[in-house]
C-alpha cells in the first residue's frame, strides 16, 4: 500500500463511523428531548459545543427564522453543507477518500459508499419534523453498518484492512464520549454531587446497548452504571475499552505498530487509574476531556509513520 | 419501411445500420433483441433503461467533464439498445487490429533505430523527424520485445457498404476501456434474460489479459513483477478509469510523487518504505513524464525516470515515444508501414485521406471543404475538426486559411456515411451513427478485446461520439456465429 493512501483508508473508517455516530447522537437528544418534563429546559448550545462547534456563538449568529431552536439545530447537525459537523459534509468527506483510495477498496463496498451518498443527496435536503428525523437518521446508520458489512465479508486483510478499522474505532471511542459528554453535560447542576442519576436510557439506545447493558448489570458484583459500562465494559462494541483494544489488535502488522501501542496503553491507563465511581460530573467531564486530547494524539501518531523514513525521502527527492 | 419488431424504426438511406437491413429484416445477431422487444413491447424497453440508468449511478460509473475551471462528474451514458456483431466478422477484425498494430511497432522501433522506412523513402523522413511527437532522447533505447505501444485503441467505422474502416490509431494514452467493462456488467444486471438466450462472447478477461501484458514487459522475470498504474491525479479526467484498472488488477495507483528514482532504479513509497518498480503502467502524457528529459522548465514527472528506462531497470507502456506513430499524417501511410515490414497487405483498410503537404492534394481539399472533414494531426477528442457539409462559409474559409499557414499540420477526409444502430431516444427507437474503439494489446503476445467500446453520436443527425460532446455509449455483442 501506498505511504499516501494510509491518511485516506484512515480517514474513510473515520467518516464512515462519524456519519453513524452522528445520527446516532441526532437520535440519542431526540429520545431525551421526548423522555424529558416539558419545564427541563434543554441546552442546546451544549450538544454543539460537545462536537467541537461554538455554540452559543452559532446560535447567536442564525438568522431570524420562523424555525424553532430545534430545528435550526438539526439543520445544522444534518442538512447543512457548509457545517463541517453535519451528516451531511461527513458524507461527501467520505465520498471524497473513497475516490482517492478506491483502487483499495472492494467493488461491492464501492457501489455500497454510492448507494448512501445518493440516498442522503435524496433525503437529507429539507428539515423533518422529529418522528420522520427518528426514521431517516435510523436508516443512515443502517446503512453504514452495511457499508461495514460489506468490507469485512469481501476485502483483503491488509495494511488498508487495518488502517480502515483502526479509523472506525478511534473515531467511535471519539464520539462515544462525545454522546456521553452531552449528557454529562447537561445535567451539570450542581456539578459536586457524586454519580448523579443520569438518564442513559436514551443514549443506550440510540448506541444499540441497551439490553446489554442489562447484561453487564446482572453480572457485575459492584455497584455500578452506564458511566462504567460506556468506558471500561469490553465486551460491548461502542464502548471506549472495546474501541482501544480493536486499535491495538489491528495495528499490530504496520511498520508503526509500537508507537501506536504505546498511544493505546496511555489511554487505557487512564481509564484505569481514575476511581470512576468517585467521580463528580465536573470531574467526569474533565476526564472526558483528557481523553479526547489523547485521541488526538493517536490519531496523529498513526498518520505519521516513521518519520524518519519521511525525512530521509524528502532528503532523496530534492538531492 | 420500418423494420419489423422495432416499431417505426426509420434507417437512415445510404447508412449501414448494424441491427437492420437494408430490407428490413432484421440481422441474424440482433434476433433476440427483437424477439424481446415483440415479447415486452417498447414500454418494457424504456423501464429497462430506467433500471439501466440507475444501476449506472448507483455502481458510480462516471466520467469527468472540465467546464468553467471545475471538474464536474456526470454519471456515464449508456443507450439500452446493444450494438451487436457477429462473431465471424469479429474474427476477421481483430486480426486485422493485431496486425496493424504488430507493424506499427515494428515502424516506431525502426524510427528509434535504424530508420530503414525513412532511408527506402517509404515515409517523407522530414515527416517524422520534424515531428513534435518523434522523441530524439529515445533513439537506440530497446523496450523489452522491441514493442512501443502495448496498449492502442483504435477506432473504427463503417462506410456506406458496412465495411469496417480505421478511423485513427490512439497509441498515447488511449481510454475508455472502463467502460467497455462497465457497460457490460451494468447490461447483464439488466437483461439477465438476454445474456441467457444468445451466446454473448465475455469481455471481462481484459483487466487480467491487460496485467499478464505489462508483466511479460518486467526486467526481472521470475519475480513476482511490482507493476503501478501512473496517475496525473484524482482531478483528471480519466480518473475513474485509472482506479477502476488499478483496482481490477490489483496494482498500485501512483502519482508522481509516490516514485522516485536513485541509482537509475525506480521505487515506490509504500508504508513498509521503499519497493522497487518493475513495470509503469502510465496514464499521463510523454512530456510530463521526467522533467529531466524531456522538458526542463517542467515540474512535473519523476526525475531521472527515463534514464532508468533507457538502461532497462524498468519498463514503461506506452514507451516514451510511442506517440510518433499517431499522427493523422503518419496514419495516412500506415498501409505502406503494413505492407513493408509485414510483406502483407492490410486486412483494415483506412479511410481514403488526403494529406494536405502534399500540394495536388491540398489543391484538392481546399477546393472541397464544403465536402470533406478537415482534422488536425495531433489533436484528440473530437477537438479542432471541421465536418464539411455542416459548416458556415466563415468556418470553412477559417480552416482554408489555417491549412495554407500550416499544411503538415492537416488532414481531410470524405465525409462518411457511418453506420448506424436504434437508440432509444424520448422513447422511441431512432438511428444514431456510432464507432467502435477495441483495444489491442501488444507485449510478448498480442491480444485485442472481443468488441470493444462502441459510442453513439446521441443528437439527431451527428457524427461526433465523443462523451465530452454529447456522446454516449452502447455494449457492443459479439454474437457466435459459426456454431
Amino acid at each position: 500500500m501506498l505511504l499516501k493512501s494510509l491518511d485516506h483508508i484512515f480517514w474513510l473508517g473515520r467518516y464512515l463511523e462519524r456519519l453513524d455516530d452522528t445520527a446516532r447522537l441526532i437520535n440519542a437528544t431526540s429520545h431525551l428531548l421526548i423522555d424529558s418534563h416539558k419545564d427541563s429546559q434543554f441546552s442546546w448550545p451544549l450538544l454543539l459545543d460537545v462536537l467541537g462547534q461554538n455554540g452559543a456563538e452559532l446560535l447567536s449568529q442564525l438568522p431570524p427564522s420562523d424555525l424553532t431552536v430545534e430545528q435550526q439545530v438539526m439543520s445544522f447537525l444534518i442538512t447543512d453543507a457548509d457545517s463541517e459537523v453535519s451528516i451531511r459534509s461527513a458524507c461527501s468527506a467520505l465520498k471524497q477518500n473513497a475516490r482517492t483510495v478506491r483502487q483499495l477498496i472492494p467493488r461491492d463496498m464501492w457501489e455500497e459508499l454510492n448507494s448512501l451518498d445518493l440516498f442522503l443527496q435524496e433525503h437529507c435536503q429539507q428539515l423533518q419534523g422529529r418522528q420522520h428525523r427518528y426514521r431517516l437518521m435510523t436508516e443512515v446508520s443502517r446503512r453504514c453498518q452495511m457499508v461495514v458489512g460489506v468490507l469485512d465479508g469481501t476485502m483483503l486483510r491488509s495494511d488498508a484492512f487495518d488502517l480502515f478499522n483502526i479509523g472506525r474505532h478511534v473515531e467511535r471511542a471519539d464520539m462515544t464520549t462525545r454522546i456521553m459528554d452531552v449528557m454529562v453535560l447537561q445535567q451539570l447542576q450542581p456539578t459536586d454531587i457524586k454519580r448523579p442519576r443520569f438518564r442513559w436510557t436514551s443514549i443506550l439506545n440510540a448506541l444499540g446497548g441497551i439490553e446489554s447493558y442489562h447484561y453487564y448489570l446482572a453480572h457485575q458484583n459492584t455497584e455500578v452504571d452506564a458511566v462504567d459500562y460506556l468506558l471500561t465494559y469490553a465486551d460491548f462494541p461502542r464502548s471506549i475499552a472495546y474501541c482501544l483494544h480493536r486499535v491495538a489488535a489491528s495495528a499490530k502488522a504496520l511498520p508503526h505498530s509500537a508507537a501506536i501501542l504505546q498511544r493505546v496503553w496511555q489511554l487505557q491507563d487512564l481509564l484505569k487509574t481514575q476511581n470512576l465511581s468517585e467521580l463528580t460530573t465536573g470531574q467526569l467531564h474533565q476526564l472526558i476531556d483528557q481523553f479526547q486530547t489523547g485521541i488526538i494524539e493517536l490519531h496523529q501518531v498513526i498518520s505519521t509513520p516513521k518519520p524518519e523514513f519521511s525525512t530521509d525521502l524528502s532528503q532523496q527527492m530534492s538531492a | 419501411m420500418g423494420a419489423k419488431s422495432f416499431g417505426h424504426y426509420q434507417q437512415i438511406s445510404q447508412c449501414f445500420d448494424e441491427l437492420v437491413q437494408a430490407d428490413g429484416q432484421i440481422r441474424p445477431p440482433a434476433a433476440a433483441i427483437a424477439r424481446f422487444i415483440d415479447r415486452h413491447g417498447s414500454a418494457e424497453l424504456i423501464q429497462r433503461q430506467e433500471q439501466l440508468n440507475q444501476t449506472i449511478s448507483a455502481m458510480g460509473v462516471c466520467f469527468t467533464l472540465y467546464s468553467d475551471g471545475n471538474n464536474i462528474d456526470r454519471c456515464w451514458p449508456l443507450d439500452v439498445m446493444p450494438r451487436t456483431i457477429p462473431s465471424s466478422e469479429w474474427q476477421k477484425t481483430s486480426a486485422g487490429l493485431k496486425q496493424r498494430l504488430a507493424a506499427l511497432n515494428l515502424f516506431i522501433d525502426d524510427l528509434y533505430h535504424d530508420q530503414r522506412i525513412l532511408k527506402d523513402g517509404i515515409v517523407p523522413a522530414d515527416l517524422v523527424l520534424d515531428s513534435r511527437n518523434y522523441l530524439a532522447p529515445c533513439k537506440g533505447i530497446s523496450p523489452r520485445y522491441g514493442v512501443w505501444a502495448n496498449i492502442c485503441g483504435t477506432d473504427l467505422v463503417r462506410d456506406g457498404s458496412g465495411k469496417f474502416l480505421v478511423l485513427e490509431d490512439n497509441l498515447r494514452v488511449p481510454s475508455g476501456v472502463s467502460y467497455m467493462l462497465e457497460n457490460r456488467t451494468v447490461m447483464k444486471r439488466v437483461f439477465p434474460e438476454l445474456f441467457a438466450d444468445s451466446f454473448i462472447y465475455p469481455v471481462d478477461d481484459y483487466p487480467h489479459q491487460l496485467w499478464r501484458m505489462l508483466a511479460s514487459l518486467s526486467p526481472r522475470p521470475g519475480d513476482v513483477p511490482c507493476i503501478v498504474l501512473l496517475t496525473p491525479g484524482v482531478y483528471n479526467s480519466a480518473y475513474f478509469e485509472h482506479s477502476f484498472l488499478a483496482q481490477q488488477m490489483g496494482v498500485e495507483l501512483a502519482e508522481n510523487t509516490d516514485l522516485l528514482v536513485q541509482d537509475d532504479i525506480v521505487y515506490l513509497k509504500t508504508l513498509h518504505g521503499l519497493q522497487r518498480v518493475d513495470v509503469i503502467y502510465r496514464r499521463v502524457d510523454d512530456i510530463f513524464i521526467d522533467p529531466q528529459a524531456f522538458r526542463p522548465d517542467s515540474v512535473l514527472g519523476i526525475p531521472g525516470l527515463i534514464k532508468a528506462w533507457a538502461k532497462g531497470n524498468v519498463s514503461i507502456a506506452n514507451a516514451p515515444g510511442s506517440g510518433v506513430a499517431d499522427d493523422k499524417v503518419i496514419y495516412a501511410y500506415v498501409p505502406e508501414i503494413i505492407n513493408y515490414y509485414l510483406g502483407e497487405q492490410p486486412l483494415i483498410d483506412n479511410v481514403p485521406t488526403y494529406l494536405c503537404l502534399d500540394p495536388k492534394q491540398r489543391e484538392y481539399v481546399l477546393a472541397n471543404l464544403d465536402q470533406l472533414v478537415v482534422k488536425p494531426a495531433n489533436e484528440s477528442g473530437g477537438y479542432g475538426i471541421l465536418i464539411g457539409p455542416r459548416s458556415t462559409k466563415e468556418e470553412q474559409q477559417q480552416m482554408a486559411e489555417a491549412i495554407k499557414a500550416n499544411p503538415r499540420n492537416f488532414i481531410a477526409q470524405p465525409t462518411l456515411a457511418l453506420s448506424t444502430a436504434p437508440t432509444l431516444c424520448d422513447g422511441v427507437l431512432e438511428p444514431r451513427h456510432l464507432d467502435l474503439r477495441p483495444f489491442i494489446l501488444q507485449g510478448r503476445d498480442l491480444y485485442c478485446t472481443t468488441g470493444g467500446l462502441s459510442r453513439v453520436a446521441l443528437k439527431k443527425g451527428s457524427l461526433v461520439v465523443n462523451s465530452s460532446q454529447g456522446g454516449g455509449s452502447k455494449d457492443t455483442w459479439i454474437i457466435n456465429d459459426e456454431v
